[in-house]
């Protein structure tokens, strides 16, 4: 398997805290790979850079053997590398549709057709029914419970057809049974060819879904492995018990 | 196009072009210019305020580059029929969005009040700048336009009659800017911009574009203004209260919508006009805005038809449920009244 994302020795300074130190790691294509972490250990910032939301400081981000280092997040989306946010980041004045169908990472000229046109429709249609919001379609976003907005931006993200789909924090402050079936989603398009760099507190999900697990403090990695591994190593324990 | 729209579309269209045929007395032909002016000015600063979120305050700036443009070209010329600066509108409009593209580049890096700011920044510049380029402008003496040749009975009629055409003109616009990817993209941005710029919206490109679109249409009302008007002042111009006019009334109709702006600027601009009269030749009204200000912010936040609109989705989904108590769509979350009340309050969806 190769690299699908390589990340080489990046590093990001806020004022005097490096909260990304002299980083390095890389994503086997195909895999699920998490990214854990104690609190402030860099994993946001990490996923900011790699996304093109944050500018490194030094380091270089390389995506399918190409340097996209400081690429535009909206260019990286269009190439296939897309991500979620840990607030479930939706559109709340579009309807669930809609949500799906702005996210198509549309050129200049398909600007300036339809609103939602029939194509669209057709290609949020498959997400929606997988996701189970194709009931809910048409309403406002704003009127979906948080779980319900998890999964939107889950769907909408997957509109692009991406290779490589970051996902941070995917079931925090969702129920159990939602849990589950982010799960069964993510490991349904993994399946189909998906990569997905997973960033995430609860271990259990973790010990199921990911193999292999990057283990970040205080900035850079500290162990990668499977996860049977990290959760017995001792460097692990330490960064996250303390010593 | 559903039939109530285009039924909508056509009274309003059939009503603006046989108005000026009842015989209208002159004061009542000149309110109805200015209700036009205004709500073809609401109308373009809805494509970037409503639309994209941008509160531009900079928009008088280029409704004064639109009147100095038209007063430049007619420097010294006798006009034969005197359609000529109408038929020079286009020219004034790209000139206007030519100008306004890299002031948007520049401007549309900050967001929200710093934006605000940076635009009403723009605004003095040109103000100061029309004060003191003599050449060009007569400084604080003003600038005469020619005068056109039109018959006094009915001087107003074809000013009226451009401006219905360029009312017209921007509310396809919007229509059209609604109903297309382009449009979905600006709200995607009004709503959030990061995420949209995660998603592959072209947030830049959208942006400026819908900026240079809007400050072109308020140039060409500039010029048309300057050419009723016959003789500009820098502080007539130029003049903050064109701005803020534009902002209230957009915020009073509602942001974001096609019929908005034009309602906001038929209450604002003739309620004006009668209180002028009322009270005299004084500046009353102007407390008279900031209390309108007021009532929106506190009673109607997102403007008179969106509050309407949500009422009535409101009522609907009622009557449904009510008739069909299980029918709650969607798997995961039970029936959520807080949801409701959000979006009737504004509160989600602003």
């Amino acid at each position: 398997m190769t690299d699908l994302l390589a990340v080489h020795d990046v590093t990001k300074v806020f004022g005097g805290v490096r909260a990304v130190d002299n980083a390095s790691l890389s994503v086997k294509e195909g895999t699920v790979t998490a990214l854990i972490g104690p609190n402030g250990s860099g994993k946001t910032t990490l996923f900011n850079i790699i996304t093109g939301y944050l500018k490194a400081d030094a380091g270089r981000v390389e995506f399918d053997g190409r340097d996209v280092t400081g690429s535009d997040p909206g260019r990286l989306y269009r190439q296939g590398l897309s991500r979620t946010f840990q607030q479930a980041r939706i559109f709340p004045q579009l309807t669930v549709q809609e949500n799906l169908v702005v996210a198509g990472g549309y050129g200049w000229r398909k600007l300036f057709t339809s609103r939602v046109g029939r194509a669209d429709r057709e290609r949020a249609a498959s997400l929606l029914e997988e996701f189970r919001l194709a009931r809910i379609s048409d309403l406002f976003a704003s009127e979906l419970s948080y779980g319900q907005r998890k999964l939107l931006e889950f769907a909408a993200v997957l509109m692009s057809e991406p290779r490589l789909v970051l996902l941070d924090e995917p079931t925090a402050g969702v129920n159990p049974v939602l849990i589950e079936t982010m799960e069964r989603h993510v490991r349904e398009r993994n399946a189909a060819g998906i990569t997905f760099l997973i960033v995430e507190h609860d271990m259990t999900f973790v010990m199921r879904l990911c193999d292999p697990v990057i283990v970040l403090d205080a900035g850079r990695p500290i162990f990668t492995g499977e996860p049977l591994v990290v959760q017995n190593n001792p460097l692990v324990l330490d960064a996250y018990l303390g010593s | 196009m559903s039939i109530p729209s285009v039924l909508r579309g056509g009274i309003f269209v059939a009503a603006l072009v046989t108005l000026p045929l009842l015989g209208l007395q002159h004061w009542f032909l000149n309110l109805l210019v200015f209700v036009l002016i205004y709500a073809t000015l609401s109308s373009s600063w809805n494509l970037v305020g409503g639309f994209a979120g941008y509160p531009s305050l900079g928009h008088a700036g280029f409704f004064g580059i639109g009147a100095y443009t038209l007063a430049l070209i007619f420097r010294d010329h006798v006009l034969a029929t005197g359609y000529e600066p109408f038929v020079l509108l286009p020219v004034v409009g790209l000139i206007g969005a030519l100008i306004g593209w890299p002031i948007a580049l520049i401007a549309m890096r900050t967001r929200a009040d710093v934006f605000a700011i940076v635009t009403i920044t723009f605004l003095f510049v040109v103000q100061t700048l029309a004060f003191n380029l003599h050449d060009l402008t007569g400084g604080s003496q003003g600038t005469a336009l020619p005068i056109p040749p039109f018959n006094a009975d009915h001087y107003e009629v074809p000013f009226y009659y451009v401006l219905v055409a360029l009312l017209l003109f921007t509310m396809g616009l919007t229509f059209a800017t609604m109903r297309s990817k382009v449009g979905l993209s600006l709200v995607s941005i009004r709503a959030d911009e990061d995420k949209a710029r995660g998603v592959g919206v072209r947030v830049i490109g959208v942006k400026v574009l819908a900026f240079s679109v809007s400050v072109g249409i308020t140039a060409m009302v500039g010029a048309v203004w300057a050419y009723y008007e016959s003789f500009i002042y820098p502080q007539f111009a130029v003049d903050p209260l064109i701005t803020i006019a534009m902002v209230l009334m957009t915020f009073l109709g509602g942001r974001g919508t096609l019929w908005g702006p034009v309602l906001g600027a038929v209450i604002l601009e003739s309620g004006q006009q009668v209180l002028t009269y009322q009270l005299g030749a004084v500046q009353l009204y102007l407390i008279v805005y900031a209390l309108i200000f007021l009532v929106i912010i506190l009673l109607l936040p997102r403007g008179i038809l969106p509050t309407i609109e949500d009422r009535l989705r409101l009522y609907r989904r009622r009557r449904r449920t009510d008739a069909a108590p299980d029918d709650w769509p969607g798997d995961l979350a039970a029936p959520s009244s807080e949801a409701d009340t959000a979006t009737l309050l504004g509160g989600g969806a602003t």
